[in-house]
């Protein structure tokens, strides 16, 4: 009696879980098929006139671990998938950039500028899913697989005296990470033709047919950035790659002259358009993108300094200073009205105009333009400290790196939120790696806060330094430092000896100099992030990006090192001087020991009684010049005295040519 | 120096003491005391120490050479030349339902004579060394009954493999059944296996026709009449591999947008031809979907046909090489061979669009091959509207029909691409035969002749290589060679051996796998890295160091030497000079 209920229930629960099964399976079937692309574009006026545009496409595709390379995909590049299969790469980003992040004008506390802002030249870090001995033979390929897909010289990274293997500065703590970067590297559109090949559309349809190539590497900065994750989940089906690739351009917008006539053009922001910017118009979303929209971002220093516009004027001051109000305030003026706005949840907070490109037809085009009304001063939020790099000394021979830290209005902020706190401290990571020519004297490492000498100890809170080991590994300094949040200044002081290299390991350009990679700062207890209270926003890939906590993060300058460099033809003719010396002393040796002394002077006496002043000063000279060679064969008659053409001499040049002629027959 | 100069004046001096002793002595052409021997034997001590350091230097310069077995090399290469490889193959000619008048030898010289007419140059690569044909007739045959083979094709093709075995010894024995019937009609099929037959009614002389038609034309050439794709165009890359990259290329995808199901193809349709077509290369298959990648081609509408026509003149311009991003494969590294076989979905604005043959008709397959790159196939979607309402494009997916038949033409061009023949039927000067297709894709015989075109491709190609590259090394002569390059020609030749060791047993198979392996070894040899860089470290450059020590030094002791000796000859003969006076006037 008791059996049935349970066996009942037992059925029901079988029935029930084989239906949902059943329900699953398509589910599942299109979850394994599913592969989803979206574009995005970032407008955002920066203070010092400029704008910066940021694309941000993201694909994502499943990641099936069959053995073999057979993955199909609809969306996804096969080349990428392929990269993720064959060397087994966990996350690995790989960014491009000409130009410097101008951290005091453009902000550093912001995800752009803490992920997007990258040293200039080529920087590469992967993650790789392999034992550890296996790592650097998947580094080395991967580089050269890189470099091929990316026209750039990425397998420079291959040796290892360019790559590291630092264990702080990110966030993973795994051994497996590896660390390059080329300073060097020029980039331009054959790196980011490439790049657009594993877009879906390319630059043929959508957003990235702004990409203006001109309009690009005018700009102040550009960055073009891939970023690739694999996330293996426990379950097969739901792991999945992650593509994000974005461009990143700072550019100046032409001043168009528009009828201002009651405030001085020069202190307005150049108003602009996409049109204006980069000569194009978007004619139509890519239509394989499940999203496509354009941003245009307000920054919260603008938006402070709108509502005090706003106020100050007072027309408005009756109406509710809703989100609403901010399309027609004042300030300026959007040629295409947003679909939608959000504002942050703080109460100092940015404001986010969204337009989806989906509603625009063929025939219309969407230009967005913003027109300035009003001359507006903000400022970006700035990252904790503001760094930078630079070199002292002098000669060839040794110089010092410092590294200056400043305090920020941020680290105001921050000691005013931390100062219940008896004592606030302030986190700094910094990752330093230098060149094995470089050679860093580690002791020498002294730190000044507020430009008063320190002792190391008292600030350092952990330490990690890989000395570099010639023509093998580059060196590699780790410091995790706390500084009291009220200290103004710090600078680290290291000193260096310039090394020398060997004749073949010279740069064609020897003569321009070395470059040190960047130092990367980051500020592990500030977090960049957006706060949207909107949920729909989640949906967009870049703004959930956004609303991420990342980590502060700033590179300093890209040094330059003059070192000593050879004259390039010297080995040979190192060669033709200690050959020839040795010829000479030769010669000259045996032509001693041959010599006959007694014989000479006898012959010089007979001489003497021969002839006049004159003509045994020019026989002397030319015995002199001759050897003795006259005295001996022809002992009898003396030479005459302008006998330089002799038949010996006219014989020995035939001789010579004829060995130069027979040389020149046989050798062919 | 001490001696010397306690020396030079007992050879000089005793002159003037002499001529006061004898006036006869002339002291320029006489002396009275022997020369002396010093210098002249110092200068030429110099001049031997030269000459015995110069091996030692020679050898100190020498560069690392590893020996190469150029002897080897060029034998083999001669070998491959000279005598081409032939395999041994064995037919069998079963006769049902005949009376037998005639012996059975002389049935099987008829076979044999009729085939050498038909195939006259044996002595082609990758042929059957002899028409060796054994004639059965009738006896043993008790399980084909006349009555079996006449019901469908693929019944009798199993129950003939079940007949015949298929040699125990794994032997290729190529056999014909011909069954005398009454049908007026006379139904010639060749199975998917080694096997054919002939069912009808059919005078003798018409089947030993027949049956050496299907011996010489289908068995041993593949029915590849024209042999329109050589030997040499054999698209299997350096290593060994072939990649088969499938591109689904929507032409615009503002128009529609169309999708296949990759995976479920790969598993059904591929798969079973990558593992038949394993012994002759290791085949991987990829795929992916591009968009926006219109054809660089002209193509205009034709009312007649009532589509739009692109001609057989416009197909080197098809392909769009600057938006066809067929990239090449990640997975190929190396000399692999990348096939590019493309599905292109014309857009709105051309569809539907059909290939005009030369003749006027429109192609059936509505595709195209490019030997060495692969196969385009153009494929249109059912209706040619564009759905105008939805904004949004659709997304279709070619149905499971459409795309089996897509695949099917794919699978056509493969054929053609690999050098057979992409239809069902041979048509001979005998007659019509039917060629059943395998699900594989590729029937045993063809695999057969494809085995032997493929071994004979990779020993010639191995053999040139060897060949360039023992020229190569003979004509550089100071070139580095490294080991590793001495050892993988040596490993070349001996797979080469093993290959042509097992040709001559009949191991397709396994004479196939170490042809491979020979080829790639040798095309490794040749691109070793080595080779290409520019360590090549030349006379030039040796001459052009050692030169200025070198010339001026051995200017001075050649001609120290040469003025000693002939010195020392003056002086001899003056001292001989003396002493013959001497004995004169004594």
């Amino acid at each position: 009696m008791d059996l049935l209920p349970i066996s009942l229930f037992l059925l029901t629960f079988i029935i029930f879980s084989t239906t949902t099964l059943l329900l699953a399976q398509p589910q599942q079937q299109y979850q394994d098929q599913y592969e989803e692309f979206s574009e995005e574009l970032l407008l955002k006026p920066l203070p010092d006139r400029k704008l910066l545009t940021h694309f941000h496409f993201h694909n994502q595709a499943p990641l099936h671990n069959h053995h073999s390379f057979s993955t199909h995909h609809h969306l996804f590049p096969k080349p990428i998938s392929h990269l993720v299969k064959k060397f087994h790469i966990k996350e690995m980003e790989l960014s491009f950039t000409q130009g410097r992040w101008n951290y005091e004008r453009w902000g550093g506390f912001d995800p752009i500028s803490s992920s997007n802002a990258k040293p200039p030249g080529v920087e590469l870090w992967a993650i790789f899913d392999v034992p550890p001995l296996q790592v650097d033979a998947s580094w080395k390929n991967l580089t050269h697989a890189l470099s091929g897909l990316f026209c750039a010289s990425i397998n420079f990274l291959e040796s290892s005296t360019s790559y590291s293997a630092p264990k702080w500065a990110f966030q993973s703590d795994l051994g497996s990470l590896r660390y390059g970067t080329l300073p060097r590297e020029a980039v331009c559109t054959e790196n980011l033709t490439p790049w657009l090949k594993l877009l879906p559309c390319r630059d043929k349809a959508g957003i990235s047919t702004l990409m203006d190539r001109p309009s690009i590497y005018r700009s102040f900065y550009h960055s073009q950035r891939l970023h690739l994750r694999s996330s293996i989940a426990e379950d097969r089906l739901s792991s999945r790659i992650i593509l994000e690739q974005t461009l990143t351009v700072v550019l100046q917008p032409d001043i168009q002259r528009a009828g201002m006539n009651y405030i001085s053009e020069t202190s307005l922001q150049p108003s602009w358009s996409l049109s204006s910017i980069f000569g194009r118009k978007i004619n139509g979303r890519c239509v394989l993108a499940k999203s496509s929209n354009v941003y245009l971002q307000l920054e919260r220093g603008l938006v402070t300094e709108l509502e005090n516009l706003l106020k100050d004027t007072a027309i408005f001051a009756a109406n509710d200073t809703g989100s609403e109000n901010f399309r027609r305030n004042i300030g300026f003026e959007l040629s295409v009205n947003p679909s939608k706005v959000h504002k942050e949840v703080e109460k100092s907070s940015s404001i986010l105009y969204e337009y989806p490109i989906k509603e625009y037809k063929d025939s219309e085009q969407f230009d967005l333009g913003l027109t300035w009304k009003h001359p507006l001063v903000w400022s970006s939020p700035h990252a904790p400290l503001y760094a930078s790099r630079f070199l002292t000394g002098s000669g060839n021979e040794r110089g010092a790196i410092a590294i200056s830290l400043k305090s920020t209005e941020s680290t105001q902020g921050f000691v005013a939120a931390n100062n219940v706190k008896e004592r606030c401290k302030l986190q700094v990571n910094i990752l330093q790696m230098v060149p094995w020519y470089i050679k860093v004297y580690y002791h020498t490492l002294k730190l000044f806060v507020d430009e008063k000498p320190q002792a190391v100890i008292d600030f350092v809170e952990r330490m990690r330094v890989s000395p570099s080991e010639d023509k093998v590994s580059p060196g590699l300094m780790e410091l995790v430092l706390k500084f009291p949040c009220e200290a103004k200044s710090a600078v680290l002081n290291i000193d260096f000896d310039k090394g020398f290299l060997h004749i073949d390991e010279y740069p064609p350009d020897a003569n321009q100099g070395f470059d040190i990679p960047s130092a990367i700062i980051s500020f592990p207890e500030f977090h960049a992030g957006l706060q949207f209270s909107d949920n729909s926003l989640r949906k967009s890939p870049m703004l959930s990006k956004f609303q991420e906590k990342s980590r502060v993060l700033s590179y300093t300058e890209v040094l330059l090192v003059p070192l000593t460099t050879p004259d390039f033809s010297m080995p040979y003719n190192v060669i033709t001087i200690t050959c020839t010396i040795f010829a000479l002393y030769f010669g000259s040796l045996l032509n001693v020991l041959r010599r006959r002394v007694g014989e000479e002077e006898r012959l010089l006496k007979k001489k003497d009684t021969n002839k006049g002043l004159l003509l045994q000063v020019l026989a002397k000279l030319s015995a002199k010049l001759r050897g003795r060679s006259s005295e001996s064969a022809q002992p009898q008659s003396p030479p005459p005295p302008s006998s330089f053409i002799s038949p010996k001499l006219v014989l020995k040049v035939v001789l010579v040519a004829g060995v130069a002629v027979t040389w020149q027959y046989y050798s062919q | 120096m001490v001696e010397e100069i306690s020396d030079s004046p007992s050879t000089s001096h005793p002159n003037p003491e002499n001529s006061e002793s004898s006036s006869e002595l002339d002291p320029i052409t006489m002396r009275n005391t022997k020369p002396g021997f010093k210098r002249l034997f110092l200068s030429l001590s110099v001049l031997f120490s030269f000459i015995l350091g110069f091996p030692l230097l020679w050898k100190s310069i020498e560069i690392y050479r590893t020996p190469l077995p150029f002897p080897q090399i060029d034998s083999f290469s001669s070998e491959i030349e000279s005598n081409p490889l032939q395999f041994p193959c064995q037919f069998q000619a079963i006769f049902i339902g005949f009376d037998s008048r005639v012996s059975h030898g002389e049935v099987g010289s008829a076979i044999t004579k009729k085939m050498y007419e038909l195939n006259p140059n044996v002595s082609q690569c990758g042929h059957c060394s002899s028409y060796d044909v054994s004639v059965v007739v009738d006896s043993s045959f008790d399980c084909v009954g006349s009555g079996n083979l006449r019901g469908s094709d693929e019944d009798a093709d199993e129950l003939l493999k079940n007949c015949l075995g298929n040699g125990v010894d794994g032997g290729k024995v190529y056999s014909v059944v011909v069954v005398n019937g009454e049908e007026e009609e006379v139904r010639t099929v060749v199975g998917k296996y080694r096997h054919a037959w002939i069912v009808g009614k059919v005078s003798e002389e018409e089947a030993v026709w027949r049956v050496a038609e299907i011996f010489a034309k289908v068995f041993v050439n593949g029915g590849n009449e024209g042999s329109s794709i050589r030997g040499e165009f054999m698209p299997v890359g350096a290593d060994g591999r072939i990649v088969l990259s499938f591109s689904l290329l929507n032409a615009n995808p503002q128009d529609w947008i169309y999708d296949w199901n990759f995976r479920e193809i790969d598993e059904t349709l591929l798969q079973p031809v990558v593992e038949a077509l394993h012994p002759i290369a290791n085949i991987t298959v990829e795929s992916q979907v591009l968009y926006h990648t219109p054809k660089s081609s002209f193509s205009y509408w034709n009312d007649e046909h009532g589509s739009h026509i692109f001609s057989t003149k416009d197909l080197p311009f098809f392909v769009n090489s600057n938006e066809w991003h067929l990239d090449t494969s990640v997975a190929a590294g190396g000399r692999s061979k990348v096939l590019q076989l493309v599905v292109y979905i014309p857009s709105a604005n051309e569809c539907p669009l059909q290939l005009e043959l030369p003749n006027g008709d429109l192609s059936k397959t509505n595709g195209f091959i490019s030997p060495m790159w692969g196969g385009v196939v153009v494929w249109n979607p059912q209706s040619c509207k564009k759905d105008l309402e939805s904004k949004d494009p659709v997304r279709h997916v070619i149905s499971p029909q459409d795309l089996q038949k897509l695949f099917e033409i794919l699978m056509g061009q493969l054929r053609q691409l690999l050098g057979l023949k992409s239809d069902n039927l041979y048509v001979g000067q005998s007659g019509t035969s039917i060629l059943l297709g395998s699900e594989r894709g590729f029937s045993e015989w063809e695999l057969d002749v494809l085995s032997r075109k493929h071994i004979c491709f990779n020993l010639l190609s191995c053999a040139t290589t060897l060949g360039s590259l023992s020229r190569l090394v003979q004509s550089l002569p100071r070139m580095i060679i490294m080991d590793e390059i001495g050892k993988q020609v040596k490993f070349s030749l001996e797979a080469a051996k093993f290959a042509l060791s097992n040709v001559s047993i009949g191991m397709y198979d396994a004479s196939a796998v170490s042809s491979r392996h020979s080829r790639s070894l040798a095309e490794d040899a040749f691109f070793h890295p080595s080779i290409m860089s520019i360590s090549y470290y030349s006379f030039e450059h040796c001459f052009a160091i050692y030169s200025p020590f070198f010339l001026p030094v051995s200017m001075h002791v050649i001609l120290a030497a040469l003025r000693e000796w002939k010195r020392y000859k003056q002086e001899n003969k003056k001292y001989l000079a003396w002493k013959t006076k001497a004995q004169v006037t004594s």
